[in-house]
Parts: C-alpha cells; sequence; structure tokens
C-alpha cells in the first residue's frame, strides 16, 4: 500500500504499549475464575496490535463478565442485562474507526439477551464478541442458566435442571449472515489467544464462545475435560488455529477442519462428549451492516440540526398553509 | 505522355511538357467509397456522458443499446429501429453540420423533424416508438464530432471526471478533520470553566424545565477539568491547522475561491505549479499533523522538530496524489522558444502536469523541407521525444482513434507525473478534399503518425511499458486494403493495395509538385503500384504510382517522384523502430532466438550423436527413478511433534508450564513474591528463596490447571519434608 506522510512519522513511532497499559481497576473476580484467562488473553492483544487505547472500547451486559469494561484501560461501556450488543452497535456505526469488543456472559447473552444476540449475528457488524460461558449465573449467586446441564442443581433448580442445555455454538451456525463462530476454553491459554486474534482480524461479527470455569458455584464441572486432554478436540487449519508442537503433545485429539465447510461445523457443534477449540465457521465475504449503511455525507453539529429541524418540521402543523389545504379541497 | 519522361520526373521532379494539372477533388482511391460520413454508423458522434458507466460513448453504440432493449424481433420490432434509426441519422447530421450541445437537446430537436416528416397515419407509432426510446436512454451528455475542438473537449471531459472522483475523496477527507479538530476544540471547551457557566449549562436544559434548576450552584458544583485540556501549544497548533484547512484552495469547498489547474501554455502551468508549492506544502502539513492529532499522537519533542523541517521532500507520493492534476492544451504550432523548453523540462520532471499537444499538421511543407529545419520539435515527432525522457505518460494517436482510447487517457490522467497526449487532428487548410476524420485516420493507417502508448508506470521493461497494438496492422509496414473497381468493361475487380505514406501525402495541396496525373491512354506495364516500389518488389526501370479517384469517382493513376518514395522509406524505417519498442519483429529478439535455435540444434546433434554412439541407455536410466522416492510427501509435521525431545528440565527443580497459565492469581495470591506474571501475564517462578516448599506444594495443589510442578525440596532444615515431598509427587 502507498505510504502517506503521516504514516512515515507513525512508522518511527518509538512508544510500545505494555500488557500494563492496558490493565484498568484489580479484577474482582474470585480467585481462579477463568474470566481471568480470557481478560489477559485480550489485554494482550490490545498489547500485540498496539491498539491506542483511546481507540478501542469494551461494552459488556451484567453478570461477572460484565465487569470486564472496569480491568480494560480503555473505554468501555457497563451496560444492562442482556443488552451489551445494541450498544455495541450503536458504537460501531457511528463510530466505525473504534475497536469494538463485547464481554456477555451465558445468562446475559442466552437468556435475556437473546433476540439481541440473533440480530447481532445478522448485522454481522465488525467486533468481537466473547461469550463467557461458565454455565450458570455466577453474579446472583449460582442460579440455573441456559447452558446448565440437565440435572444441575442451583439455587433455582434444587432438584435438579428441567430442560436440556441450549447449544450457543449449533445456534449462532443456524442464523443468517453468522461470519465467524469460534470456541476456546480458558484453560488453553495458548489457544483461547490465537482464537481471539483470528477473531479480532475478521472483518465482521467475531463470536466466540469460552468455556469458563467458575470455581465458586462449579468448582469441579469442568475438571473431566481440563483433567483429561483427549477430551477436546482441536480444531486445526491453515486459516484457523495451529497449535505448537508442544501442545500437541498434550492435546492428541486433533482434526483438520477447514472453518468454510459449514455443514462439519455443525457436526462439530452438535457432536457430545469432546469439547471442540478452534475456528468452526468463517466466511469473510459477508456484507457488513455498517458498510452497507455507511452515510455518504459528514454528520457535522449544523448538518444534525439542519437534519432535526427537517424531521421536526414534518409534524409542525402551519396554520396557514392548513388554511390553504382546507381551502383547496 | 512518353514512358521516358515519366522516368525523368520520377527521377528528378521535372514534369512531362504535357502535363495536364490534376482533376480537382482527388482522393485516395481506397477512401472513394467514403463519400458522405454522416451516414455511416462510425465512432462518430461521441457522447461525452455525464452519467453513464464510461466516460465516452459514441451515439451508435447508444443507439445499438437502445434498440436492444426497445426493439426485439419481429415486424413491430422492426418498425421501431427503423423509426429510431431516422432518429439517429438526424442526430448525426445536426452534429456533422456543426451543431454543439447536449444530447438530449438534439435528440429534442431531431424528434421534432422526423415527427414533422412522418405522414398522419405512422405519426402515433412514430411517437410511440420515441417515447420508448426515451425512457430507455439513460445516459446524456455533449455530442461532439471529429473536429478541431475534439481532442481538447475529449481529454477536458476525461480530466474532469478523473479529477472529480479524486476530489471527492480528498474533500471529504478535509470535512472529516475539519469536523474532528473542531470536535477537539469544542469538547475542551464544554469542560471548561467557561463551558460549565451558568448561562452555558442553562442551554443545555428544555425551555419549560428551566424554572426548576439552580444553574448557579450547578456550576459551582462541576469545575471545569484542567486535566487532559488542551494546553496553549497545542490550542494554537489546532486552530492553526484548522485555519489552513478551511482556506486551502486546491480542493472545492472551503472558504476561499479555489484555485484553476487549466492553462493554454506550459509556462503558465509550470509557474503556477510552482507558486502553489508552499500552500501545497502547508496543506499536507495540515492535514498530516490533524491525522496525528485526531489519533491523539502527536508528541510535541519528536514532531515539532519533523514538522519545522517539513519542506519539498517530505510529502511521499500518496500525499501529492491528493492534489488536482494541471491541464495544458496547446497547439503544435505554439511548442516554440520558451514553450518547448518548458513542455521539456515538465515531462522530464515529476510534476502533475498533463499536456494536449495538438497538431494538425504533420508533414509540414516538403519532404525534406521545413520540418526538419524548422525551429520546433513538430507535433509529429513530440511523442517520440517524450517517450526518450523516460519518466512522462505518452500517447500518441490520431483524433480519429481518440473513442478507443478512453481507458489509455484515464491512465494518463491518473499517472501520478507529468504526461503528453499528442493528437493528429487532421488539417483542413493543406487536405481539403477529405473529411478531418479521414484526413486524421489516414494518417495513423499510413504510418505517418502512429498511435502508440508509453506508460512508465506499467511495469519496469518496454514490454510493460510500451504498446502499439492499436494500429491498424500492426505487425505489417503498411496495411492491407482491399480495393474494388469496374474496369472498362464493367467487369468488378478486387485487388489488393497497401495504403503507405505516398497515399496519405498525396492528399495534401502543398505536395501536389510530387505527383504527375497521367491520363488513361497513357497508362503502361512499366509503371508499377508505389508500394510494391517501397518494398523493392518493383523490377529495375519502373515507375512508381498510386490509385486517387477524382469528384466522379474515376480512377486515376499518379506517378510519384524519387524525394517522396525516400520520404516514405523513412516514414516506414521510423515506424519499423516503434514496432520493435512495441515486441513487433524485435531485433534482440529476433537476434537471440536465432543463437537458442542454433544452439538448441547444435546440442541436439551431439546427442543423436551419443545416442547413436550407444550411451543411449545410460541417459535413460539417469531419468529413472523409483516411482515412490517421488510420490511420498516429507513427512514434516508428524516427525516434528514424536521426534521434538521433551523439554521438561531435571524432576528435582520446581518449575512451571508457563505457556499453560490461565492467569487465575492462586499462586500469586499464595506469595506474590515467589511467583510473579511474565510479560504475557502468566505465572513464573520469580524467587524461590522468597518462599517455602511448603507455599510451594500448595500452589501446585491449588493450581486448576496442574502446571506448577514442585520438584525436590531445596531446603533440607525446612520442617514436615516429608509429608510434603510426597503430596507432591502428584506432580511432579
Ligand atoms: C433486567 C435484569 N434482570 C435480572 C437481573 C439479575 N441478574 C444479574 S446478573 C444475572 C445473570 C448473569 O448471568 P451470566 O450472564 O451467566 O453472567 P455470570 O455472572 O455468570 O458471568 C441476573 C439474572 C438484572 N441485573 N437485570
Ligand atoms: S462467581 Fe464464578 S464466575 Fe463469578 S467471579 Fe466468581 S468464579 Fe468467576
Ligand atoms: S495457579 Fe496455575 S494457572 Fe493460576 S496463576 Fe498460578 S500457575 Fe497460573
Amino acid at each position: 500500500m502507498a505510504l502517506t506522510a503521516t504514516d512515515c512519522v507513525l512508522l518511527s513511532d518509538d512508544e510500545r504499549s505494555t500488557i500494563e497499559d492496558y490493565e484498568g481497576g484489580v479484577p474482582r473476580w474470585c480467585t481462579g475464575c477463568g474470566d481471568n484467562a480470557i481478560l489477559t488473553s485480550l489485554q494482550r492483544l490490545c498489547r500485540d496490535e498496539q491498539l491506542p487505547q483511546e481507540k478501542v472500547v469494551f461494552v459488556s451486559g451484567i453478570g461477572c463478565s460484565g465487569r470486564f469494561p472496569h480491568y480494560m484501560n480503555t473505554y468501555g461501556f457497563h451496560g444492562l442485562h442482556g443488552r451489551a450488543l445494541p450498544v455495541a452497535e450503536g458504537i460501531k456505526i457511528r463510530r466505525p474507526d473504534l475497536h469494538v469488543f463485547v464481554n456477555t456472559g451465558d445468562g446475559d447473552c442466552c437468556s435475556i439477551g437473546t433476540a439481541h444476540w440473533i440480530h447481532a449475528l445478522r448485522y454481522n457488524m465488525d467486533m468481537t464478541v466473547v461469550m463467557h460461558d461458565n454455565r450458570t449465573y455466577g453474579l446472583t449467586k449460582h442460579q440455573a442458566s441456559p447452558t446448565s446441564p440437565l440435572g444441575l442443581k442451583s439455587n433455582t433448580t434444587p432438584y435438579g435442571a428441567d430442560l436440556n442445555p441450549l447449544d450457543p455454538l449449533s445456534v449462532t451456525l443456524g442464523v443468517t449472515n453468522a461470519s465467524f463462530v469460534a470456541q476456546a476454553v480458558d484453560w488453553i491459554p495458548e489457544l483461547l489467544h490465537q482464537i481471539v486474534s483470528l477473531a479480532f482480524h475478521h472483518k465482521g461479527f467475531s463470536f466466540i464462545r469460552v468455556l469458563q470455569r467458575c470455581p465458586e458455584y462449579l468448582p469441579a464441572f469442568f475438571d473431566p475435560w481440563v483433567q483429561d486432554p483427549a477430551r477436546v478436540l482441536l480444531l486445526s487449519h491453515q486459516d484457523g488455529i495451529q497449535p505448537a508442537p508442544s501442545l500437541s503433545r498434550t492435546y492428541r485429539n486433533q482434526e483438520e477442519h477447514d472453518p468454510l465447510d459449514l455443514l462439519r461445523a455443525k457436526d462439530i457443534a452438535a457432536g457430545a462428549d469432546a469439547i471442540p477449540v478452534g475456528i468452526l465457521y468463517r466466511n469473510p465475504e459477508i456484507p457488513r451492516y455498517e458498510e452497507l449503511r455507511k452515510p455518504d455525507r459528514l454528520y457535522t453539529p449544523d448538518a444534525i440540526a439542519k437534519g432535526f429541524e427537517a424531521e421536526l418540521d414534518r409534524f409542525t402543523i402551519w396554520p396557514e398553509q392548513e388554511e390553504k389545504e382546507h381551502a383547496a379541497t | 505522355m512518353l514512358l521516358p519522361e515519366l522516368v525523368r520526373f520520377h527521377l528528378t521532379g521535372e514534369p512531362p511538357t504535357d502535363t495536364e494539372p490534376a482533376p480537382p477533388g482527388l482522393r485516395p482511391a481506397v477512401l472513394a467509397s467514403l463519400q458522405d460520413l454522416s451516414t455511416l454508423r462510425y465512432d462518430f458522434p461521441l457522447l461525452l456522458t455525464e452519467n453513464g458507466d464510461s466516460l465516452t460513448l459514441s451515439l451508435s453504440e447508444l443507439f445499438d443499446d437502445i434498440l436492444r432493449e426497445v426493439a426485439p424481433p419481429g415486424p413491430s420490432g422492426e418498425r421501431i429501429r427503423r423509426h429510431l434509426l431516422g432518429l439517429e441519422l438526424r442526430i448525426r447530421r445536426a452534429v456533422s453540420g456543426g451543431e454543439v450541445g447536449l444530447l438530449s437537446q438534439m435528440w429534442e430537436a431531431a424528434a421534432k423533424g422526423l415527427l414533422a416528416e412522418t405522414n398522419a397515419d405512422e405519426a402515433a407509432l412514430v411517437q410511440a416508438s420515441l417515447a420508448k426510446a426515451e425512457a430507455a436512454r439513460l445516459v446524456d451528455g455533449r455530442a461532439v464530432d471529429c473536429d478541431d475542438r475534439l481532442a481538447s473537449d475529449f481529454l477536458e471531459h476525461i480530466w474532469t471526471a478523473v479529477g472529480k472522483r479524486q476530489r471527492l475523496v480528498v474533500r471529504q477527507e478535509i470535512a472529516e478533520l475539519t469536523l474532528r479538530l473542531s470536535n477537539i476544540l469544542q469538547a475542551d471547551y464544554s469542560r471548561s470553566q467557561a463551558g460549565l457557566a451558568p448561562e452555558r449549562l442553562a442551554g443545555s436544559v428544555g425551555v419549560s424545565h428551566r424554572r426548576e434548576f439552580d444553574f448557579e450552584a450547578w456550576s459551582r458544583m462541576v469545575t471545569g477539568t484542567p486535566s487532559g485540556a488542551v494546553g496553549p501549544d497545542r490550542r494554537r497548533r489546532l486552530e492553526s491547522i484548522l485555519s489552513i484547512l478551511e482556506n486551502q484552495r486546491f480542493i472545492p469547498g472551503g472558504k476561499a475561491t479555489p484555485y484553476s489547474f487549466r492553462f493554454d501554455r506550459a509556462t503558465a502551468a509550470a509557474t503556477a505549479f510552482r507558486q502553489r508549492v508552499p500552500e501545497m506544502l502547508e496543506l499536507i502539513k495540515a492535514m498530516t499533523i490533524a491525522r496525528l492529532e485526531i489519533e491523539n499522537r502527536y508528541r510535541e519533542p519528536k514532531h515539532d522538530e519533523f514538522f519545522a523541517a517539513f519542506d519539498e521532500t517530505s510529502p511521499t507520493a500518496q500525499d501529492l496524489a491528493a492534489f488536482p492534476s494541471y491541464l495544458v492544451t496547446m497547439q503544435a504550432e505554439d511548442v516554440v522558444g520558451t514553450e518547448q523548453a518548458q513542455l521539456v523540462d515538465i515531462l522530464s520532471s515529476s510534476l502533475p502536469i498533463k499536456v494536449l499537444v495538438e497538431s494538425d499538421d504533420i508533414l509540414g511543407e516538403s519532404p525534406i523541407g521545413d520540418v526538419r529545419w524548422s525551429p520546433g520539435v513538430g507535433g509529429g515527432r513530440l511523442g517520440n521525444l517524450a517517450i526518450g525522457l523516460g519518466e512522462a505518460f505518452t500517447m500518441q494517436s490520431a483524433s480519429s482513434n481518440l473513442p478507443r482510447m478512453e481507458e489509455t487517457v484515464v491512465a494518463g490522467l491518473s499517472h501520478q507525473g507529468p504526461a503528453l497526449f499528442s493528437v493528429f487532428g487532421g488539417s483542413k487548410k493543406h487536405v481539403r478534399d477529405l473529411p478531418r476524420y479521414l484526413t486524421a485516420a489516414s494518417a495513423m493507417r499510413s504510418r505517418a503518425f502512429p498511435a502508440f502508448t508509453y506508460d512508465p508506470g506499467a511495469g519496469d521493461d518496454w514490454a510493460a511499458r510500451f504498446r502499439v497494438d492499436g494500429n491498424p496492422a500492426a505487425d505489417d509496414d503498411w496495411p492491407v486494403e482491399a480495393l474494388t473497381y469496374e474496369d472498362d468493361n464493367l467487369q468488378r475487380i478486387t485487388e489488393e493495395v497497401r495504403f503507405t505514406f505516398v497515399d496519405f501525402a498525396a492528399c495534401d495541396s502543398r505536395y501536389a509538385d510530387h505527383f504527375v496525373p497521367v491520363p488513361r491512354s497513357s497508362w503502361n506495364d512499366q509503371m508499377e503500384p508505389a508500394w510494391r516500389f517501397l518494398n523493392g518488389e518493383a523490377p529495375p526501370g519502373k515507375v512508381p504510382y498510386i490509385l486517387m479517384a477524382t469528384a466522379d469517382n474515376l480512377l486515376q493513376r499518379l506517378v510519384v517522384d524519387r524525394e517522396l518514395i525516400e520520404a516514405a522509406r523513412r516514414c516506414r524505417r521510423q515506424w519499423n523502430s516503434l514496432q520493435e519498442l512495441g515486441g513487433i519483429h524485435n531485433s534482440h529478439a529476433r537476434r537471440l532466438l536465432e543463437q537458442a535455435r542454433a544452439r538448441w540444434e547444435e546440442e541436439t546433434a551431439r546427442e543423436l550423436k551419443e545416442v547413436t554412439a550407444g550411451s543411449a541407455a545410460a541417459a535413460v536410466i539417469v531419468e529413472e527413478r523409483p516411482v515412490e522416492e517421488l510420490e511420498t510427501p516429507p513427512a514434516v509435521e508428524e516427525a516434528a511433534v514424536v521426534e521434538l525431545p521433551e523439554e521438561a528440565p531435571p524432576a528435582d527443580e520446581p518449575y512451571i508450564e508457563t505457556a499453560r497459565c490461565t492467569t487465575c492469581d492462586e499462586c500469586t495470591t499464595l506469595n506474590s513474591r515467589m511467583f510473579a506474571y511474565d510479560e504475557n501475564k502468566q505465572a513464573i517462578i520469580a524467587d524461590l528463596g522468597a518462599g517455602s516448599y511448603r507455599q510451594m506444594v500448595e500452589a501446585a495443589e491449588a493450581c486448576q490447571v496442574a502446571i506448577i510442578h514442585p520438584g525436590k525440596p531445596w531446603n533440607p532444615s525446612e520442617p514436615g519434608l516429608e509429608e510434603l515431598v510426597e503430596r507432591a509427587a502428584a506432580f511432579n
């Protein structure tokens, strides 16, 4: 690409941000909470990409995951329960220059926020969405969530959950315009980081479901998978994750999966037992709403004021005109 | 008229005593059938479109498009076709009659005319056809003919369109930078003491509720935030670049009247460019600073110095590309003296100046006369001069060929450096009996003015940069034409002839002395077509002639003198070198090919000899390799996984598999001096001495991903070691 003088000046930029530059408040999550791993990988991403802090915004809903923006030294919006996505969409459409990230929980996204989730997939706006799926409502002290497994005893299901859990991957893959669907687990940070990075570089709505441990309320829940690497299925591909040889020694259960293969992706998502980790689906060709609706002029304060006036004028009653119209009929 | 007299004329230019003046209205025989161009559907009139997909479109292409849409096959479609072709003919006639204006206006007039001449029975049908066509005509624009204004109109049209696209982008960027810079100042004001004054706060509340508020108290409570406020230096910088952005004169849309970039002298354009350089640099600098300011990346200690030293060498090609190019249109006869020197300067520079030089005379007074000794380079040779300079985009073409050059012209105008467009428009002064279109086309056909393009941006070698393929029969010396006529016995005869420089010169009244018309009674076998003569195919003792047609379409032979034949040979030599540059019959390539072929033949012969000498078997065996060996893919990945040495350090020393750490804080909470995070925020053993073996073992037990390996105790005096070693075993 051709360079401008600005690029040249910036190329000589010797200030580099470190991870500390992206650290906000001290996390108040429980010790051992999987949210910490997600936080670290996103801070690493910002550092690796050298994103200017003021060009980044983290938007969240309500839940333990909702505290995320407080821990990032960037712009942030701690929103309403289930409403992180519409806020993020509003930000993106008006400020396409910002890197928008969304943190949402399994309750926040798959329960109260389901409608927004489905439509956000269809809009396919360029943002990175991390769904912290701990299979429970952590903040409200262990209430059952839509992803809680059948029979899980919680404060709201003392005799065990009655329903089969909802599978966020299958739902996502089934929505029109879904363009990036991935799954990570908080206990393999190397892959979590690769997936976050691929999601960030994808132009469109990147949805990552992260299976996240909640040691406070489901202390041993993920142990069978954490302790048995054979029950994790790595989806490697040249367009997807590429586990390092040292990791492949531990995680031998691997499948070469082309992220463009939607049918196989759906099969993998629906598969039982082994947790797939990697990019299930990616299609960079799907149009983005913010591009389709890109304004063709600049919204200066003047233009906005004029627009408002014109809009309000439509509802104004003009006495003389009315008389004229009346006379005409 | 006797043969020896004709031979003498050919050799000396001395005409036979009984020479009659050439009959008026002579035209090259091959052009005889093209009497009235307005009856032909060809490249003209040309529409310089305002709203089409392409920037130009011929009238006949437009009508073809419309007919395809509104005239289905069958009788009713046929009728519509007839009506619309009538309409097209009227427009064509109007344009060739000298009318200028928008297609839509001419269309309306032509439609009226057509209706006026239609009888009452058919009027309704004609009306219906016209209505359909009108609805299908999606483009409008100026209709131009191949006349003396064509080249400059054509170029200016494309220059404006290309510039408009590019200016729109820059204009939007300037508007956006201005807005964003103003936002910084506005935000700063809103947070300042003044911005939080009671009156301003009152302005932010709806009128009906104002009475409910105490704005004085409110203002006292929300004090301005001095932190992050715009300091005086930054404010001065922002205001200064804002004023530069608002008052710039390069891109329309600012407060000041924009500059003009249209000139009719090379000197004027170059002077204007130089005078505007400081302002241009100011603007580039302002835009650069603005982008940094908006990104909040302007650092005074570093950037102040950089921008203080900002000069002509600082902008990149991309920065300069944002500025409009300068368009100069000149007549070839004006390219003399300082103008010529300036033009050469421009073409050797990297200035964004695009120059159109239009010539209507490329022959000059005589084949060896004026042009050779005249002070100017002459339009005919400007193009060659420009490609010699190396860095200027160069296009040479006859005006008749311009409709095919739209893409090339767009490329030349988008090229970052200078460009020369040398166009021959056909002279009316010296060639009276041909329309301009045919004169121009003949100049190109006869190689007197071949078309070529040199695009220095298209690649690194001549093969990528230079093209002559737009010429008719570009592989040949002269294009072949079929001439059909009736002989004395009214038999139809078709003869193959070649259209050469001599035929072109014969149209020019100044060259009449180089020809002698030979009456039919004196035609004889010793006369030989001039093109054969030029090709050296004529036996000695013959005289060359060309065929022309009289006004009443009778064939006329004209004998040509030697001087003109020589001029034609020179013309062909020049054409041949252009062909070579364009990769046609290239002598270097041909020589290389011959050498390669000779080498190949030699080697083959040698190999053949070896084979027959009995070493054939060995040669075959060398080629034969086991198939499996070739087909087994290199087993990289699997091998890499399996063969990598295990990296685990000796089990005695404690260690953490850092890459697998999930930053869960368990170990660091346990002892933040013994355990710490690395630059990726993953746990490492920072200081073994800062903690006990007990803490190490507890950390290993707490770590949910079990990546802490405690090893053996390092301090034998620590109490309870035995039990701890037992607990540690599970993690080692
Ligand atoms: C409108 C509304 N309804 C209910 C709540 C109560 N509430 C707070 S957090 C939460 C569930 C969060 O669960 P999840 O999204 O899984 O997040 P986690 O805490 O597990 O990270 C609920 C129901 C609320 N804050 N707002
Ligand atoms: S309750 Fe669970 S999800 Fe919430 S912070 Fe604690 S461990 Fe994490
Ligand atoms: S306990 Fe394990 S996962 Fe947690 S920070 Fe320490 S090493 Fe990392």
